[in-house]
């Protein structure tokens, strides 16, 4: 019965391409996405009951442990979301039934790859899995079919391809150090991590952070995230950012753990501190003069991927607040992408300049929008608070206060880059525009003020399954 | 024997450097491709079949004949044959990749511990592979020339993986192979839109969105 977790994305497809009806488009994904949430809930109740740590399927190259259970339950609840949105999001367009299939059809393979790439328990695999995400969302990027999204397509398409070949170049490597060991399983490696040559898992380890730190926007290989998630329609910037970034991490975070049980975490954490304050420096630098607000949210993607970077690398009760963090960026950063949606439906421009008095001319949308800027500004009661706020207390315990101070500085400075641009949108009155929209459908908010409830009650007080979640998946990553 | 062919497929990275003409640097990808199947027929052990049939399928018919056939028929749609005014001349950047091809040729004369799972000569020779291909991305201007690239870094990575003494599981090169086949297939696509979308296949067409005003 979990097996059909990748196999119903494929035979939908199969289906969709023969019939190009727009309702069975929708309903495919609609249901997938329930369907998804469904068996993601049922893995984790059943990891519960069993108190197993792994449950395999599919043979031992895909299972389930304490760690991908909240990548998984994410990429579901992201899904379910963004599922909703995308019907209401397409009711109104002309775009022909055959556009539609298509983009349909590569949100399912997304998924799916996205899926795959979560619950593979072999690198290599894993490996295969995250290029196949790559090339099943070229077309999503490609999808508004103007110049811009041609470049930023191709600028995706050849990047990531570079980044993940990188990728490929580690895993050999590691390949090389294990010896005797010929597996690429991650268990497999954990067991016998003392027999792996450190010169070779070291110089593996570069590769593999390159790589998938590639796909996973950190600074200096994030140049593809603002191009892509900007030209792509909103929906599939808030898949993007929310989702895809994460199971990116997961790798790296897989393979970070074999740094530490080999006691190569010092080089690690060293590598993981520099590209994460740099994403944020790179986001501090060109969140403040930017005029476009999807790129300007594609940045605080970056930013937020490094900080959650570094919450690794710091360690103990960081890698809890980074965990946290994951969950209520992935919660916060798709309604806010969604919400941009709202925006450029109704007003039909990206610029920041141009746009004024969201809140007069429809709100709920600018409600919405501040909810999230407030959300992502990590402003009481976000959940981000929390977060950022554990880990600054994770950096002062163990004495690292000039990191915790230009990570204190440099997240003031991106809010208040942030805040100016959303401000500005928010308030004052609508500059005069030809073609706005004025209503939208239902649909276009709900899975935003879902979202957003649901950081809030995080943000508030974590709830204490979500509690045992991410402590289960925190205590996965360290060894200690 | 061996040796040589991994000495030869070092060489046609040169001839890369050296040459403009894209109709060029696609037989070499076709021949390098059969060198790798060479390479892979004379050395591989016999004793896992399926895998040594099906890595003679992905080196003589993907690498040697479709990826070089598609390409072809991409350049034949799009009329462009070189790649002019590189941002080295095609003189240095012949310097440059013999340099890296010598600095790899030192890296299969180390020996030291961890080197023992690990033909040298295919290791080096795939390192200074891949180091080339990147750097020819980094100089050249078309956009084919730099699918080319990375095909040729696809290549390298190959002749890496040969230099490891074990293999992959069956199923896992399948992915592997399908992915870049994927790859190069979308990356063509995208070309022949681009070319109806800007006027030139030049990557200095693909400078539009910038994190500055004059954005849309």
């Amino acid at each position: 019965m979990i097996e059909v977790i990748l196999i119903f994305p494929l035979i939908a497809c199969l289906i969709l391409f023969f019939i190009k009806s727009k309702k069975l488009n929708d309903f495919a994904l609609i249901s997938y996405s329930i369907f998804h949430l469904f068996i993601s809930i049922t893995l984790y109740l059943k990891k519960i009951n069993l108190e197993i740590s792994t449950t395999k399927l599919f043979g031992a190259y895909f299972s389930i442990d304490s760690l991908n259970i909240l990548f998984l339950l994410i990429l579901s609840v992201i899904f379910a979301g963004v599922a909703f949105y995308n019907k209401s999001y397409f009711k109104n367009t002309d775009r022909s039934d055959k556009a539609h299939t298509y983009y349909s059809i590569a949100i399912l393979l997304f998924i799916f790859s996205m899926t795959g790439t979560i619950l593979s328990a072999n690198l290599a695999l894993s490996w295969v899995f995250i290029e196949a995400t790559t090339l099943a969302s070229a077309y999503l990027i490609y999808f508004n079919k103007t110049k811009h999204a041609l470049e930023a397509a191709w600028k995706y398409v050849f990047i990531c391809s570079i980044g993940i070949a990188l990728a490929f170049v580690g895993i050999i490597l590691l390949s090389i150090g294990t010896g005797s060991i010929n597996s690429l399983f991650f268990n497999d490696l954990y067991i016998n991590a003392g027999k792996i040559v450190p010169f070779w898992l070291k110089l593996s380890f570069v590769f593999i952070l390159v790589g998938f730190g590639t796909k996973m926007g950190l600074a200096p290989v994030h140049a593809w995230l603002p191009d892509a998630h900007s030209e792509a329609p909103s929906p599939v910037s808030a898949l993007l950012s929310a989702t895809l970034l994460n199971s990116a991490f997961l790798i790296i975070l897989r393979f970070y753990k074999l740094m530490e049980l080999t006691h190569l975490d010092h080089f690690a954490k060293i590598l993981l501190v520099s590209m994460g304050l740099l994403s944020l420096f790179v986001t501090a630098v060109f969140v403040f003069n930017i005029n476009n607000y999807k790129r300007m949210l594609a940045y605080s993607s970056i930013e937020n991927m490094g900080i959650i970077a570094i919450g690794i690398a710091v360690g103990g009760l960081g890698i809890y607040a980074a965990m946290l963090h994951l969950l209520a960026h992935s919660l916060i950063k798709s309604s806010f992408f969604l919400t941009a949606g709202n925006i450029l439906k109704q007003f039909k421009i990206k610029k920041i300049s141009e746009i004024s008095g969201i809140l007069k001319q429809d709100k709920p949308t600018g409600w919405l929008w501040i909810a999230c800027f407030v959300g992502i500004a990590g402003i009481p009661p976000s959940p981000l608070f929390l977060s950022e706020f554990l880990l600054l207390k994770a950096m002062i315990e163990r004495d690292q206060i000039p990191l915790a101070i230009i990570f204190a500085i440099l997240l003031t400075i991106i809010i208040f880059g942030i805040g100016k641009s959303v401000i500005k949108m928010s308030f004052g009155d609508v500059y005069k525009h030809e073609n706005i929209v004025n209503k939208l459908s239902l649909g276009m908010y709900i899975p935003q003020i879902v979202f957003i409830t649901a950081s809030l009650i995080l943000g508030i007080c974590v709830p204490a399954f979500i509690n045992q979640i991410i402590n289960n998946a925190a205590l996965a990553v360290s060894i200690t | 024997m061996v040796n040589m062919l991994i000495v030869l497929f070092g060489l046609t990275m040169l001839y890369m450097a050296a040459t403009s003409r894209i109709k060029a640097h696609i037989k070499m990808l076709s021949i390098q491709g059969l060198i790798l199947f060479l390479i892979l027929f004379l050395d591989e052990d016999k004793t896992n079949l399926i895998n040594l049939i099906f890595l003679s399928i992905e080196t003589l018919l993907v690498k040697t004949i479709l990826i070089p056939l598609f390409l072809t028929r991409i350049l034949n749609k799009n009329e462009v044959f070189r790649d002019n005014e590189p941002h080295i001349p095609n003189f240095y950047s012949l310097v440059i990749a013999s340099i890296m091809l010598f600095a790899g040729f030192m890296i299969s004369s180390l020996h030291g511990q961890g080197f023992e799972n690990v033909t040298a000569l295919y290791f080096g020779v795939s390192i200074s592979t891949i180091l080339i291909s990147l750097f020819l991305i980094t100089t050249r201007k078309k956009i084919l020339t730099h699918v080319i690239g990375y095909i040729m870094m696809e290549n390298g990575i190959f002749l890496l993986s040969l230099s490891v003494a074990k293999e992959m599981p069956v199923i896992v090169s399948m992915g592997v192979l399908l992915d870049i086949f994927i790859a190069v297939f979308i990356l063509g696509f995208l070309i022949n839109k681009i070319n109806t979308a800007f006027d030139e296949l030049n990557i200095c067409e693909l400078c539009n969105l910038k994190d500055c005003d004059c954005n849309d």
